[in-house]
């Protein structure tokens, strides 16, 4: 239960900021739960969308914030796409994240950010991702060294599979695609 | 001078966990006499990880470099993963709507950027060469003793206003060609249901829920297979099928074929060389090809 008391207007800033970003308006949800039946995570989430969207019209943006929803959406736009007044639901929900990240109100889950950093690294690096190289790496990294080793002679009987780490030539462009972004993230 | 043949984008997937997508993507793309060019230094698009929603920069530089290289030399890209169609059509779509997008790319490509080049998936491609028809003539009912189903996943068709390609909860356009191959192909329900998406490594436990759904919904529909066109819901439904049974205490079986090993078997290709014995659940191709001469 969300108590009433938490409407406060301080978080109107960053409902505003969110529905800047977003283009959604979050007072036009109306409670209907479509989002939430559709959700194939919202298991995992201590609010479901449509609750979501609920602590974001009531101000109560710092619960929104450090729920784990924003951490464990995997954007299959399935809410936004059933959503019967198209409210953009996954882009509210990852805006919201990604404004807690920046604001340092709560970092991603760790496995997930690690998954995250790895891969664009390894793309940053050579141009294109090596998928055993991200595996090999996430497992070191964070310490659960089998993590799919059973897997590995399953992709390993196809043909073709690429061994060694694929590189491109124009890393030099891939760079500073990189540096651009790492500039400025957002246009 | 702008060729008529594809520009072909297999992307990171189809070298490694997903070859056999490329291999047979290529066979039925040959015996249809169609040239594919791969696309010359081809980068990864950035997938899931790289930011995209709304705003952010690295999801329409990264497939933007693609397009360009595309552009310079064919009309049309084909991208038969479904997340490199989703990103290449995001950043065309941000690219094309934007002036100062165009300009901010212009000047990290250090060239005036080329985003017009259109972007096809495999279901677009496929149907704009072979009718159902004339792949009905070719099949000879060959498929006629299974039941299959198509599923969509999320990539291929949402967001639907950017992607421009099927109805994002409804979704049809794979079923003429797979219902051309003399397969039975009965309504899925779970057809546009998310996967897991890219949870495998970090949150095994949330993405083994939801492969599960879908799978154990196609062994209540009675398939035979499930049919994707997408690499990664298929590392998810085949690959991790074992991970599936074992988190949650089941034993369901259910093939899932690429989009374009099925329609290589209705064109009278061997699964040999359409790389099937690639999958970890194997079909009953002996049960499949019965009567077949």
């Amino acid at each position: 239960m969300i108590p009433l008391s938490e409407t406060l207007s301080q978080g109107r800033e960053l409902v505003a900021e969110i529905e800047h970003r977003s283009g959604q308006k979050v007072a036009d949800c109306y409670q209907c739960g479509t989002c939430s039946s559709t959700c194939a995570a919202a298991d995992a989430f201590d609010y479901p969308p449509h609750m979501f969207m609920r602590l974001l019209q009531l101000g109560a943006v710092d619960r929104a914030m450090a729920s784990t929803t924003g951490q464990l959406c995997y954007d299959c736009m399935t809410c936004s796409s059933r959503c019967p007044i198209r409210i953009d639901v996954a882009d509210v929900i990852e805006t919201t994240k990604n404004i807690a990240d920046e604001q340092g109100i709560r970092e991603s889950e760790r496995g997930l950010r690690l998954f995250r950093n790895l891969f664009l690294k390894n793309v940053r690096r050579h141009g294109r991702l090596h998928e055993a190289s991200l595996l090999a790496w996430f497992n070191l990294k964070s310490g659960k060294l089998t993590n799919d080793l059973s897997l590995v002679p399953l992709i390993l009987r196809r043909k073709n599979v690429r061994i060694v780490q694929p590189r491109i030539k124009d890393r030099a462009q891939v760079r500073r695609i990189f540096q651009r972004a790492k500039e400025r993230p957002r246009w | 001078m702008v060729s008529t043949a594809y520009s072909y984008y297999p992307g990171c997937s189809l070298t490694s966990s997903a070859t056999e997508y490329d291999i047979s993507f290529r066979k039925v793309v040959e015996a249809l006499g169609i040239q594919l060019d791969e696309l010359e230094d081809w980068n990864c698009c950035g997938a899931s990880p790289a930011p995209h929603h709304k705003a952010e920069t690295l999801g329409v530089l990264l497939p933007g470099r693609n397009l360009h290289i595309a552009g310079a030399s064919h009309d049309a890209i084909v991208a038969p993963c479904a997340g490199c169609y989703n990103r290449l059509k995001y950043a065309q779509y941000k690219l094309a709507g934007d002036q100062d997008i165009r300009e901010q790319t212009s000047e990290v490509f250090q060239a005036e950027v080329r985003y017009q080049t259109e972007v096809l998936n495999i279901v677009q491609m496929l149907n704009r060469e072979i009718t159902p028809e004339a792949l009905r003539e070719r099949s000879q009912g060959r498929l006629a003793n299974i039941r299959i189903g198509a599923y969509y996943g999320c990539l291929l068709t949402r967001p639907a206003d950017i992607l421009g390609f099927d109805s994002p909860r409804d979704p049809r356009k794979m079923r003429p060609l797979m219902e051309a191959t003399g397969a039975e192909v009965p309504h899925f329900p779970f057809k546009t249901e998310c996967c897991g998406s890219y949870m495998g490594l970090a949150r095994k436990d949330i993405l083994l829920k939801a492969s599960h759904r879908i799978i154990e919904v196609a062994v209540s529909t009675g398939l035979d297979a499930l049919v994707t066109a997408c690499p990664l819901c298929h590392q998810n439904l085949d690959l991790r099928q074992e991970q599936i049974n074992k988190a949650m205490g089941t034993s369901l079986r259910m093939p899932v074929l690429y989009f374009s090993q099925l329609i290589g078997l209705a064109m009278g290709i061997s699964p040999e060389e359409l790389e099937l014995d690639a999958l970890v659940v194997q079909p009953d191709m002996d049960r499949w090809l019965k009567g077949v001469a």
